[in-house]
């Protein structure tokens, strides 16, 4: 009886099909990714069981840090462009182009308007390492709180060609152990406003029974 | 790495010079390695289960009052949330006088807890005027109270399928005895 051979088999594997399945998946990853912002001031937001995603875009940040400093950002770099040169008219400060274009790219802010001139003039290394000292929400001369939510607003919600339901949305995100006395001067300031809803950002959780 | 140095099977004596043929495999271990450790990156710095929201709709501040009836006290539930973290809740009676006593009890946010007081709340409202719906919750935060509080009483209210509640501030004459006698203030 002849001895049956097995053949020895190679182990080269075929990596093409692995090798185009990870460039596609990596593919989609860089497309889709958002890179998270740099953070102005860390927040541990609390949870809830509220199911309503954050919309992606028309949306005016507030953050309120654990000792109540107050954070402002809009995700719509147009409409940053737009309060700027009204914030320009109303406290009579001149910028330049590259203070501009700083601004554009700012997330989160927060000081007193009339400090955003020198603030931007800083490099960007600088600026990152400059602590805010948070929003003026005194109202001694008017309130800067309330100026930044009407013109962030009519400059969103004025821009030519908005669609009817396309409103500048209030999203806020404050910490665990922020005190409510700071949580409430914000929405004091809102309802001055006349905004009556906005949305707290909250991280999800289920119900226990 | 994958690839292993297997000797080749028999024709040992194979003599003929012959021109090697290349092959046309590539050692592909490399560029997946690559590959997936970027994949590894981009998974991690992207933000991809983003926060939810909470929707808060507070009524429009009218300067002109609205002859709206007040809501019956029996109706109520007030949940005072303080500085330390616990909720202080008590039923406004319809009518103060000299002699009127009122209990007040105080709990935490815990699903036995609060959750609890409200239920409860629930069922005896229901029994009294016969749907639980008619309850008013009145949250009423405190100054020093925290953040999260206000986030778990709202969640409450969804989870406990409340309709009808106000966060107000805590003016009333009621509030301000309360407040003194556990110690917090209002301002």
């Amino acid at each position: 009886m002849p001895k049956v051979k097995i053949p020895r088999k190679s182990t080269a594997i075929d990596m093409t099909a692995m090798c185009d399945v990870a460039f596609l998946l990596l593919t989609f990853f860089i497309l889709t990714t958002k890179f998270r912002a740099a953070e102005v001031v860390q927040i541990d937001i609390p949870s809830s069981t509220a199911q309503i995603p954050i919309p992606d875009k028309g949306i005016m940040m507030f953050n309120i840090a654990p000792d109540g400093k107050m954070f402002f950002g809009l995700d719509d770099q147009p409409t940053r462009l737009k309060l700027l040169s009204t914030l320009e008219e109303d406290y009579g400060f001149q910028l330049d182009d590259k203070q501009r274009i700083a601004f554009k790219t700012l997330e989160l802010w927060g000081m007193d308007i009339r400090a955003l001139p020198e603030f931007l003039k800083k490099d960007p290394n600088e600026r990152a390492h400059v602590i805010q000292p948070g929003l003026k929400i005194d109202t001694v001369g008017g309130s800067q709180l309330e100026d930044l939510i009407l013109i962030a607003r009519k400059a969103y919600d004025l821009e030519p060609g908005r669609a009817e339901n396309d409103r500048l949305r209030i999203a806020i995100k404050c910490d665990k152990t922020t005190e409510y006395q700071a949580f409430d001067k914000l929405i004091e300031a809102l309802q001055n406003r006349k905004v009556n809803k906005f949305n707290l950002i909250t991280s999800a959780k289920t119900a226990k029974e | 790495m994958a690839e292993m140095n297997v000797p080749a099977g028999g024709k040992k004596g194979h003599k003929k010079a012959r021109s090697k043929k290349m092959s046309t495999r590539v050692d592909l271990t490399a560029m997946v390695d690559l590959g997936f450790l970027l994949i590894t990156f981009f998974m991690l710095a992207t933000t991809f289960n983003k926060p939810k929201t909470m929707e808060v709709n507070k009524p429009a501040k009218d300067n002109e009052i609205k002859d709206e009836p007040p809501i019956k006290m029996s109706k109520t539930l007030s949940l005072m949330l303080t500085s330390r973290d616990n909720v202080v809740n008590y039923v406004s009676p319809d009518d103060i006088d000299a002699d009127t006593q009122l209990s007040i009890d105080s709990t935490d946010y815990s699903s036995t807890g609060v959750r609890k007081v409200i239920q409860r709340r629930q069922k005896q409202v229901k029994e009294q005027w016969g749907n639980q719906d008619e309850l008013f919750v009145m949250i009423k935060p405190l100054p020093r109270s925290k953040y999260k509080n206000i986030v778990d009483i709202l969640d409450e209210m969804s989870i406990n399928h409340v309709v009808r509640y106000a966060i107000l501030a805590p003016n009333d004459p009621i509030d301000s005895l309360i407040a003194l006698q556990i110690g917090e203030s209002r301002k």
